[in-house]
């Protein structure tokens, strides 16, 4: 083990103090210079583009992407998916999109377990319910075209656990909320830094990893599958 | 994590025989630097966007203490809770206050390379606090105590037989496999009941974005996420130099790391923490640590040479193109940092006196700085060292090999100033080694140049030299002008 003496600087300093003091007193470098870039290619896509882009890229690590006219088309759609992933039970989360879905009520008719996260009130009830549930359906804040990554803020209405515990997470989300790079999500989130979100996240596919003989797999420690459904819009 | 840098030759040709090992080293970095390859080609104009990263990290060379102020002012704002660490030992006693404050009796940990160089798992076992790695690979070099191979697959060349057996004999899989998934699902199975009742996770940080306060995760596996989603406390441990300055710089970076760790456009994962939960959230940790780790790094920065170092963003593109790393792997540099970014950082971090084998075994090729996205010159680092170790060196008095070696250099410019000496001393030379050579090799040479011949023959040296043979020929018909 490294063991640097803190007594060779002066014992009333603080580690903080004399961290920043020794980098700030070191000798200055010149200032960098910034080359600027191309804009990236994806900022050129149109809508339709933009949907065919995601759907390769999520594609390319085996999530799923559907387009749905509506709530109707998604109710039967994820009452396909639930019968052939055999769903028992389910967590849900989300802003007004999954609200207006009303899964509890689908739930009841097609024969499967719907624990909303609304009605949820601590940390012990939510770890259990996310880590037994067979699936988390959730909304998303962002679909972003550049590689098929959903981008979701976690907050009272959305907690962590809904999309990373149970081993299917389906996203549902409006196609308006589809942008073509993660710069158009991370200037909206942070737009005022004051109310960043505890956690924002990209997601990119289920949960993988090739740390054994360069094997890959999904479904490592977080989902198996992710299914997207993007509600189309109107026009 | 102590360091064995010392061991780096007998390693190296312990590694050299392992047949496993060369079989990995000969598909991993090839493969590794092809889909690194075709990844980078996704970007408009790949040069660009690596120059565009370089210069991000030097601005971070350039203004890292302001930077980390305001880092660590803004992290503060949002309710997290921002420690100085000067040391190994003071990083690792305050993680240990944490847990017994809050009773803790298990960590599980996310992949962090500064917790390994600070010797953290270690700490806390003795202290009795199990500590419970999650990234797939770190479980295996856990449970078998090996250094990492790779920094990025840490475990990517252990046979799934051995992985079997100690993961029978720790209750991980109750029947023996040597199926690569079946392995992996089996640690899912093992790790889920220890995220669920988390109360304490540890992760490292890949960037902490200084205008936001905000630390990112960049993984694959969902446990990073899931340490950071369950408990009530987390632990956040970065070096100094994980800071950058914009959001937007991050996500270039992101952009940039993800194309070169793995090859991957995208990471599964991006995760991205500004404070503890806030009021009404359900999960999320009550407490938010950011551990601001130096050990050492403010000393390497004072100095504006060794100061580049610390543009590194860990991302193992240079261990991929080396071709000494692809001999011998990651084992020989004995520490949480391998491939030429272990040689140039572990010298400044263990001491320049205690790891010569490291900035010597290079061929100063330069493929790691043409690779690197950070910017980092290793070999002008690693003919930095070695300088200075001669000049520490000889400031302890005169040996007998730096009084032979100034004979030899004063000789070498006598010959290289004097086409006749030159001459001389070639003929010489030749005789010398005409002497040494058998059936057409040099397989063996005496004293200090035995090391030559230690691991390759030289092809013997021919009778007569081109200049003799010239002369012969120039005597003959045989011209440029009439060969046509």
């Amino acid at each position: 083990m490294i063991i640097r003496s803190g007594t060779e600087g002066n014992l009333t300093m603080t580690p903080r103090e004399e961290i920043l003091g020794r980098m700030k007193t070191a000798e200055k470098g010149k200032a960098p210079f910034r080359p600027s870039m191309p804009p990236l290619t994806e900022l050129a896509l149109d809508g339709e583009q933009m949907i065919q882009r995601f759907t390769l890229e999520l594609s390319n690590q085996t999530g799923v992407v559907h387009r749905t006219s509506g709530k109707d088309e998604v109710l039967s759609l994820l009452t396909e998916i639930a019968s052939r992933e055999g769903l028992k039970t389910v967590i849900t989360a989300g802003d007004d999109v999954i609200h207006s879905l009303d899964l509890g009520a689908w739930g009841a008719a097609v024969g499967v377990k719907v624990i909303a996260t609304k009605n949820i009130k601590d940390r012990e009830t939510l770890r259990e319910e996310a880590f037994t549930a067979d699936a988390g359906i959730t909304s998303a804040d962002f679909a972003i075209a550049e590689t098929g990554t959903i981008g979701m803020i976690f907050n009272e209405h959305q907690p962590r656990l809904t999309s990373i515990a149970p081993p299917i997470h389906i996203a549902i989300i409006p196609v308006e909320r589809l942008y073509p790079i993660y710069e158009s999500a991370i200037e909206r989130v942070f737009k005022n830094v004051d109310d960043a979100p505890s956690q924002f996240c990209f997601i990119t596919g289920p949960s993988s990893t090739a740390d054994i003989q360069a094997v890959q797999f999904k479904g490592m420690h977080g989902p198996t599958k992710m299914i997207v459904i993007f509600i189309m819009g109107q026009a | 994590m102590e360091a064995q840098s010392n061991w780096f030759r007998e390693t190296a040709n312990r590694e050299l025989k392992n047949e496993l090992s060369q079989l990995f080293l000969s598909l991993l970095p090839p493969g590794f630097t092809i889909l690194r390859q075709i990844a980078m080609s996704s970007f408009p104009d790949p040069t660009s966007a690596v120059e565009h990263a370089r210069s991000i990290r030097a601005e971070v060379v350039e203004r890292m203490p302001q930077l980390l102020e305001e880092f660590e002012k803004n992290a503060v704002s949002h309710g997290a809770k921002v420690l100085w660490a000067r040391d190994a030992r003071e990083t690792t006693a305050m993680i240990l206050d944490i847990a017994k404050q809050r009773g803790i009796n298990y960590v599980a940990k996310g992949k962090s390379m500064v917790t390994e160089e600070v010797g953290l798992n270690k700490y806390l076992a003795m202290n009795g606090i199990e500590v419970f790695e999650t990234d797939l690979g770190e479980v295996i070099t856990q449970q078998l105590s090996l250094p990492p191979f790779h920094i990025v697959g840490p475990a990517i060349n252990v046979s799934p037989e051995e992985i079997s057996a100690v993961f029978l004999k720790k209750g991980i899989i109750k029947e023996p496999t040597t199926n690569p998934i079946e392995l992996g699902k089996a640690v899912r199975a093992y790790l889920r009941e220890k995220f669920w009742h988390l109360d304490m996770g540890i992760v490292g940080v890949n960037m902490a974005v200084a205008e936001t306060g905000t630390i990112i995760n960049v993984e694959n596996e969902g446990n990073i996420r899931l340490v950071k989603s369950s408990p009530r406390a987390v632990v956040a441990v970065m070096s100094l130099e994980k800071v950058v300055p914009t959001m937007a710089d991050a996500i270039h970076m992101v952009r940039v790391l993800c194309r070169n760790c793995t090859g991957q456009k995208m990471s599964s994962y991006v995760s991205m923490d500004t404070g503890p939960r806030k009021f009404k959230e359900l999960d999320g940790p009550d407490e938010l640590f950011i551990i601001i780790v130096d050990n050492g790094r403010s000393e390497i920065y004072r100095d504006r040479q060794t100061r580049e170092v610390l543009r590194c963003i860990r991302c193992g593109a240079c261990l991929n193109t080396c071709p000494v790393y692809a001999k011998i792997g990651g084992y020989p540099y004995g520490f949480a940092y391998s491939g030429p970014m272990g040689q140039v950082l572990t010298p400044l971090l263990v001491g320049i006196g205690e790891t010569s084998d490291l900035y010597r075994a290079c061929t100063l090729c330069r493929a790691c700085k043409l690779v690197c996205p950070a910017g980092v010159d290793h070999p002008s680092l690693l003919l930095l060292y070695r300088s200075r170790e001669i000049e520490h060196r000889d400031g302890n008095g005169q040996s007998l090999l730096r009084r032979l070696e100034k004979v030899a250099t004063f000789l070498a410019s006598l010959g290289m100033s004097n086409g006749h000496v030159w001459n001389l001393g070639a003929k010489i030379m030749r005789l010398v080694l005409r002497r040494l050579a058998h059936d057409g090799y040099i397989t063996h040479m005496p004293l200090r140049a035995k090391a030559w011949t230690d691991c390759r023959d030289l092809p013997s040296i021919p009778n007569r030299t081109f200049h003799e043979r010239w002369k012969d020929l120039k005597g003959s018909d045989y011209t440029f002008g009439n060969r046509r």
